[in-house]
């Protein structure tokens, strides 16, 4: 299954449909349909303005544009001109702006950009950062774009770097992975084609997801484009503000393919009331993929039950695994199969034995089979190919896999290295997951680097925050658990947010959960202070960074809260003290 | 100070206390986590909520005021009073 060679090449071929394109719903509620032509030729026109102000092949621009269109445009712009675009994430709202801009002048920094495009909403918060960065030498608004500017006459070849995708960093700072028009086609028909059997004739795409993450790009901007595909844009702030509006626009639009992380999923389960379902009709859905986090099978169980009045067929599931350094996607289940779920042991986490009675489960999705001309494998930790049910790491190899990281070469050495049983054979991406095949296809248990080692056993932090994140007084998505290494042994500190009233019992009821759950000592249990964990672009607890904090003893700790005065009567009373 | 009642179009009435108070019963329903205790003069990076969460308090507030309230506006939102302010100013702009 083929596409054109170029993202270029494919949006040139779209520009006679002035019928089609893509819809971008506008935070006011608003739509404008963007046609496949109006969108080749904006592409062009910002693609002359880049040119004229100076930018040349190869030279990399920093984007920070929140609004989709703006950002889908002169992202294309950039691509037409041969231009690097580098997307950077917009700023959190509610959040101290200063360790936004020192992630935005290190991206700029790392990737060399000359040049930072960004809105005139956007400009206030950001213009100190250009005077921060040896090589930005101008900030421009894409209202700065306006106007002719010429002709382009720039041809990317596959070959050709397309753009750098900066990760988002929950094990450490952001880098930017090297993305070429090679990858992109090889990925695009990979998983639209192949993956999804996209009908251009019938398919619509609905997504809410962030442009400026790989699942929003290339999902549905880049692969649409590659195989024209019409697709529906919303603001992500709009949808977490109101769930429902993705699914309405699903219904409106009679959206047939959908993709959002596990937790989307979670929270329209949760969000969304039974009398908001009366009217819905998601029959129309025959693809709802699931990706980009770790998958739990009760979140999309639970959306299943409540969106069936609605129509909603779960083996529209898609559940998937993947990764920027892979471009996308690496693993997909195949279409109509839905969720599928293995159960196994908790044993001493080498093996994935299946069951025996009265043992811990553990329940793991099925992530799908590799795309043709693409290869997975598990290995140990000396590299040797593993077999059925034993766990590792996963490596893959194949056109989609990307050529490392930008201005980095110890780091894309390390990651992307032939394996020892054929060192001259072309590189595998080690992707730093750890997971285990049943037949051909892959389960995913957890994060290599952050994997608890307590005598021998191994612990996946994501089980342990799991079920602490049960427990009252502690929220999912506020705790983290890591391994420390106390007099050669490792141990298992936990760490949760919670007030300082709450501090004793927190502690106490962490200790005896994992204790019983998982047959583990906590060495430490801290209570932080309420938001004091560090976190990524996404939100998710920083676990390495977290546990440095820890080690050098800079977390900041819940303390025990004095009765204050200015608190009428509805303080809780101390229950007892740390 | 006197209560000033705002009333918007849709005629949702609300005084400066009752947003105070909605703001705390919707960041205690999202969040899952006792917040009767926020002030006017909370800081909102110092409460316990994420971004995530706090968005959806928002739009929960929306929801309920029948507001619509523009993204630019939330940008440097400092307390739970700037919030409020915003708030406020929608409802007599709806």
């Amino acid at each position: 299954m083929r596409v054109l060679p170029t993202l270029v090449d494919a949006v040139r071929a779209l520009a006679d449909d002035s019928a089609r394109g893509f819809v971008f719903v506008r935070s006011d509620g608003t739509e404008r349909l963007r046609s496949f032509h109006e969108i080749a030729a904006e592409a062009e026109r910002r693609g002359a303005h880049l040119v004229a102000r100076g930018l040349r092949k190869g030279d990399r621009l920093a984007m920070i544009v929140p609004d989709g269109e703006e950002f889908v445009l002169s992202f294309l712009g950039a691509i037409f001109a041969g231009v690097v675009p580098v997307p950077i994430y917009p700023q959190l709202s509610f959040k101290n702006i200063d360790g936004y801009l020192d992630t935005v002048a290190h991206i700029a920094r790392a990737s060399g950009a000359g040049m930072l495009l960004t809105t005139e909403a956007t400009r206030p918060y950001i213009e100190t950062v250009v005077g921060r960065v040896d090589t930005l030498r101008s900030l421009v608004t894409v209202d700065q774009l306006a106007g002719d500017a010429g002709r382009l006459d720039v041809h990317p070849d596959p070959e050709d770097l397309a753009f750098l995708q900066f990760t988002s960093g929950s094990t450490s700072r952001p880098k930017g992975v090297m993305v070429t028009h090679g990858n992109l086609a090889a990925n695009s028909a990979a998983f639209m084609l192949e993956g999804l059997e996209r009908d251009s004739a019938v398919d619509k795409g609905v997504s809410w997801l962030p442009l400026f993450h790989d699942m929003g790009l290339i999902g549905f901007v880049v692969g649409p484009l590659f195989t024209n595909l019409a697709c529906v844009f919303l603001p992500t702030a709009s949808f977490v503000r109101a769930p429902r509006l993705w699914l309405d626009k699903i219904h409106e639009h009679r959206g047939t393919l959908t993709y959002a992380p596990n937790f989307a999923y979670a929270l329209v389960a949760k969000r969304l009331k039974d009398r908001e379902v009366e009217g819905l009709d998601l029959s129309c859905l025959r693809v709802a993929g699931c990706g980009a986090e770790p998958i739990q099978a009760r979140a999309l169980r639970d959306f299943a039950a409540k969106l069936a009045p609605a129509g909603f067929d779960p083996r529209a599931f898609l559940p998937s695994y993947g990764m920027a350094e892979a471009t996308l996607a690496i693993t997909f289940v195949p279409l109509r199969e839905g969720l599928r779920t293995d159960e196994i042991e908790v044993g001493d986490g080498t093996s994935a034995a299946p069951p025996q009675r009265g043992q811990h489960l553990r329940e793991l999705v099925d992530c799908g089979h590799p795309f043709v001309g693409h290869e997975v494998e598990i290995i140990d930790e000396s590299g040797a190919r593993l077999g059925q049910r034993q766990i590792g790491q996963i490596v893959t190899r194949g056109p989609s896999v990307t050529k490392g990281y930008f201005q980095e070469p110890e780091l894309t050495a390390q990651t992307f290295k032939p394996l020892p049983d054929d060192p001259e054979g072309a590189p595998w991406l080690h992707t730093g997951d750890l997971g285990y095949r049943v037949g051909d296809r892959l389960f995913i248990c957890g994060r290599l680097k952050d994997i608890i080692i307590v005598r021998g056993r191994n612990y996946y932090p994501s089980d342990i925050e799991w079920s602490v994140s049960e427990l009252p007084g502690v929220r999912r998505g506020n705790v983290v658990a890591f391994g420390v290494d106390t007099d050669g042994e490792e141990q298992l500190v936990v760490c949760c947010e919670g007030t300082g009233i709450e501090a004793a019992a927190i502690r106490e009821a962490t200790a005896s959960c994992v204790s019983e759950q998982f047959g583990l000592n906590v060495h430490e249990v801290v209570v932080a202070a309420l938001a004091s964990l560090p976190r990524t672009s996404s939100g998710k607890p920083q676990r390495r960074k977290t546990r440095q904090m820890y080690l050098d003893g800079t977390l900041k700790r819940a303390r025990v809260v004095q009765a204050s005065v200015d608190v009428p009567g509805t303080l809780p009373k101390p229950e007892e003290s740390a | 100070m006197p209560q000033v009642m705002m009333t918007s179009k849709d005629g949702v009435r609300a005084t400066r206390d009752d947003l105070l108070s909605m703001f705390r019963e919707t960041a205690t329903e999202v969040v899952e986590k006792d917040f009767h205790h926020v002030l006017e003069s909370s800081v909102i990076s110092e409460l316990a909520i994420d971004s995530l969460g706090m968005l959806e308090i928002i739009g929960s507030l929306e929801r309920r005021l029948r507001i619509q309230i523009p993204d630019e506006s939330l940008t440097g939102l400092h307390t739970i009073q700037d919030l409020l302010d915003v708030v406020e100013k929608r409802i007599g702009a709806s």
